[in-house]
């Protein structure tokens, strides 16, 4: 019978879950992780619900950088903050194959396990990427910067250290509406991920839609440069798909 | 801002953006910099795309003329001296506003700034100068800049400004100096090539300056650019890409850029192009300019004076290939990284792949196309453990007449860009809505 080991739905969470499924000793055939809450529940299955532990999750993290690659150890954090249900055992699965073959693994890219991993870590790497050019802030009356996302993947602690860099004299916050969770930024200060609650949610979107005159200057430039004579939606919407567009002010029919 | 000096910026704007949206570097790659403390931004190697306008086009960078007043006269420019249209200048606080303010709120990556000619060259390049000063300065911007250098500019200038910018670019404008002799009297080939050399030494000194002393300021560590006019005068392709070949070989070049000449000036020495601008020629340029950059080919492998133009069906890589196919099929599981990246559907990155993925096992048509192959292409050009995909005759015109029906619509699609609009309902409702070779490279103006 299969055993489901269930963890909290964060890097450390699938950790723990890692440590626990693997020292249950069940062999890799007979054990599967989940996700809390994201799947329903199967019939003929064993669920073990697995708290996240700090401690276990700090011995995965260092069995993988020592015994695989600081590059695995790259793979499977961003592969953590995927949006597919089937994170969590993709990565276990990449560990048992990691474990085993070594440092090369990161290359053996005809296996499943590696192809899986692989293409989690390539659409969340995309998306991250092209949030840094997408975040679009706006500037309260205390001259607080607030945007608002809405990532397929949870891609916040991917893009706040690269805003931190480049903003490190503002005080900022960025807002994932899906996942209620914010990078909050304080002037010449660092950053830290916080969950806000309904009350500091609603008061983060209203600072998101605050209005100011450089908004409008920035619509107008958006529409002279285009030239009419290249006038191409399709090539448009494949650089920049219209899920995007409801954050970006340039775009108000999509708002 | 109070309300008045906001319209009065707003009309600027929407004059000196529109005067500026025929460049088409709009990239901010190139130069990776960490964040300063007590200065804003940094910048980031591959560049950032912050968004894309309706043409399609990435926007990077904001673009604008320092002022579109201009003492020059070139024929294919809608700011030329002889034109009635509105005029507008900005000031340098204006630019710096604009830039830091677009910047904070993440709408741009730094600033792309041209000016037309005020007055002379030397004036011209000097505001450009004392604006990216306090710019960088007084503002302490730590972004990304994109400068023109004017042709004809003192190189004290040139000097002073490629010290404050990340980039700088001489348009070339047309490919040859007959070309330039009739579309922009004013400017000469001496004149533009002249900053391009002075440029180069510059990176180049500043590169061994840099190996002696840490703390040397950097001197255009992006390199630079430059644009060519495609279709205003008769060239061939092939005289084009010999020239872009050039220039990355003796000008160290990081990007040529080509622009589909827009006919916005009627004047009896330009051409008349009913079918608007040459799109698709241009498309074919940026793909060989790939091929040139990143593929190990030469000018001369992919046109000829016998052959001196592209395969409007075609593009160069598959052109290349049947008219070589003595070279193929080659084993997947074994050719080497260059063989492998001359076979059409292998891109630099399943090319990568798979050199990497093969060393721990080999590899069939099923993992090629995990690793991003493209089978439809690459099929009748390679072997997976010694067979081929489908057993398909290797002979030119099959092949030929094969993947040209399966280009139709790509190519129609580019010549035809403004009716295949009109129906793009269909296209809404999802029926051909994968993104094709040719939306990745339209964007080539700003993605890389």
């Amino acid at each position: 019978m299969m055993t489901i080991f269930r963890c909290q739905d964060s890097f450390e969470g699938i950790l723990s879950g890692v440590y626990d499924a693997w020292s249950s000793r069940l062999g890799h055939e007979n054990v599967k992780l989940e996700v809390e809450a994201e799947e329903t529940p199967e019939l003929f299955a064993e669920y073990i619900e697995v708290p996240p532990d700090e401690e276990k999750a700090k011995k995965v993290i260092i069995s993988v950088q020592n015994k695989i690659s600081k590059e695995a150890y790259d793979m499977i954090f961003k592969a953590s903050l995927s949006y597919e249900k089937e994170r969590p055992d993709r990565i276990y699965r990449f560990l048992v194959d990691g474990f085993r073959y070594g440092r090369k693994i990161t290359q053996m890219l005809k296996e499943d396990s590696v192809f899986h991993i692989f293409a989690l870590d390539r659409n969340v790497s995309n998306e991250a990427h092209l949030l840094l050019g997408f975040v679009r802030f706006s500037q309260t009356g205390d001259g607080i910067l607030v945007s608002k996302i809405t990532p397929k993947n949870n891609v916040l602690p991917l893009i706040a250290p690269h805003f931190a860099d480049r903003l490190s004299g503002e005080d900022w916050m960025i807002y994932d509406v899906k996942r209620k969770r914010a990078a909050l930024h304080q002037k010449n200060k660092g950053w830290i991920l916080a969950d806000l609650n309904a009350e500091q949610g609603n008061m983060a979107l209203a600072m998101a839609d605050e209005k100011d005159m450089f908004q409008e200057l920035w619509k107008v430039f958006f529409q002279t440069i285009a030239i009419k004579e290249r006038i191409n939606p399709r090539c448009q919407r494949t650089h920049l798909p219209i899920r995007y567009r409801g954050n970006m002010l340039e775009f108000p029919g999509n708002n | 801002m109070r309300l008045e000096k906001f319209m009065e910026v707003e009309k600027k704007l929407e004059i000196l953006s529109d005067a500026a949206k025929y460049d088409v570097a709009c990239t901010s790659s190139g130069v990776d910099r960490k964040g300063k403390k007590g200065t804003i931004g940094n910048t980031a190697a591959a560049g950032i795309c912050h968004s894309f306008s309706a043409d399609g086009r990435c926007i990077s960078l904001l673009k604008i003329l320092f002022s579109n007043e201009c003492v020059f006269d070139c024929k294919y420019c809608i700011n030329r001296a002889s034109n009635d249209v509105p005029r507008a200048s900005f000031t340098p606080d204006e630019v710096c506003t604009l830039t830091i303010e677009f910047y904070r709120r993440n709408y741009i990556e730094g600033l792309f700034l041209s000016s037309g000619v005020l007055k002379n060259p030397d004036f011209t390049m000097d505001l450009l100068y004392q604006t990216l000063k306090k710019l960088r300065h007084e503002y302490h911007f730590h972004g990304y800049i994109h400068v023109k250098a004017i042709p004809g500019a003192d190189p004290i200038l040139i000097e002073k400004v490629g010290f404050l910018t990340d980039r700088m670019s001489v348009n070339l404008e047309l490919p040859t100096s007959d070309g330039l002799k009739t579309l922009a009297p004013s400017k000469s080939r001496k004149s533009i090539l002249t900053p391009m050399k002075q440029i180069q030494r510059g990176i180049q000194v500043n590169k061994y300056e840099l190996a002696l002393y840490n703390q040397t300021p950097r001197f255009v560590p992006a390199g630079q650019s430059t644009q060519m006019i495609i279709g205003a005068t008769p060239e061939s392709d092939y005289q084009l890409v010999s020239v872009a070949e050039a220039l990355y070989k003796n000008y160290d070049l990081k990007r040529v850029f080509y622009s589909a000449f827009v006919a916005v000036n009627k004047d009896s020495s330009l051409p008349v192009l009913p079918g608007g601008p040459p799109l698709l020629r241009e498309h074919r340029l940026y793909q060989a300019d790939w091929l040139l950059r990143f593929y190990g080919f030469q000018a001369n492998e992919l046109l000829s004076e016998e052959k001196p133009n592209f395969n409007v069906l075609l593009d160069p890589k598959c052109d290349w290939a049947v008219r070589h196919l003595e070279v193929f099929p080659v084993e997947v599981n074994r050719a080497d990284y260059y063989t492998l990246l001359r076979v059409p559907g292998i891109g630099v990155k399943s090319a990568q792949r798979i050199v990497s993925a093969r060393k721990s096992a080999r590899l069939d048509f099923a993992d090629l196309k995990r690793l991003g192959v493209v089978l439809k292409r690459a099929h009748y050009f390679i072997t997976c453990l010694g067979k081929m995909m489908y057993s398909t005759k290797i002979e030119e015109n099959y092949i030929t007449s094969h993947m040209i029906s399966q280009d139709k619509k790509t190519v129609w699609g580019i010549e035809h860009q403004n009716s295949f609009r009109q129906l793009s309902l269909f296209d809404d409702m999802g029926l051909a809505a994968s993104p094709t070779l040719e939306d990745h490279l339209a964007a080539v103006s700003g993605n890389m």
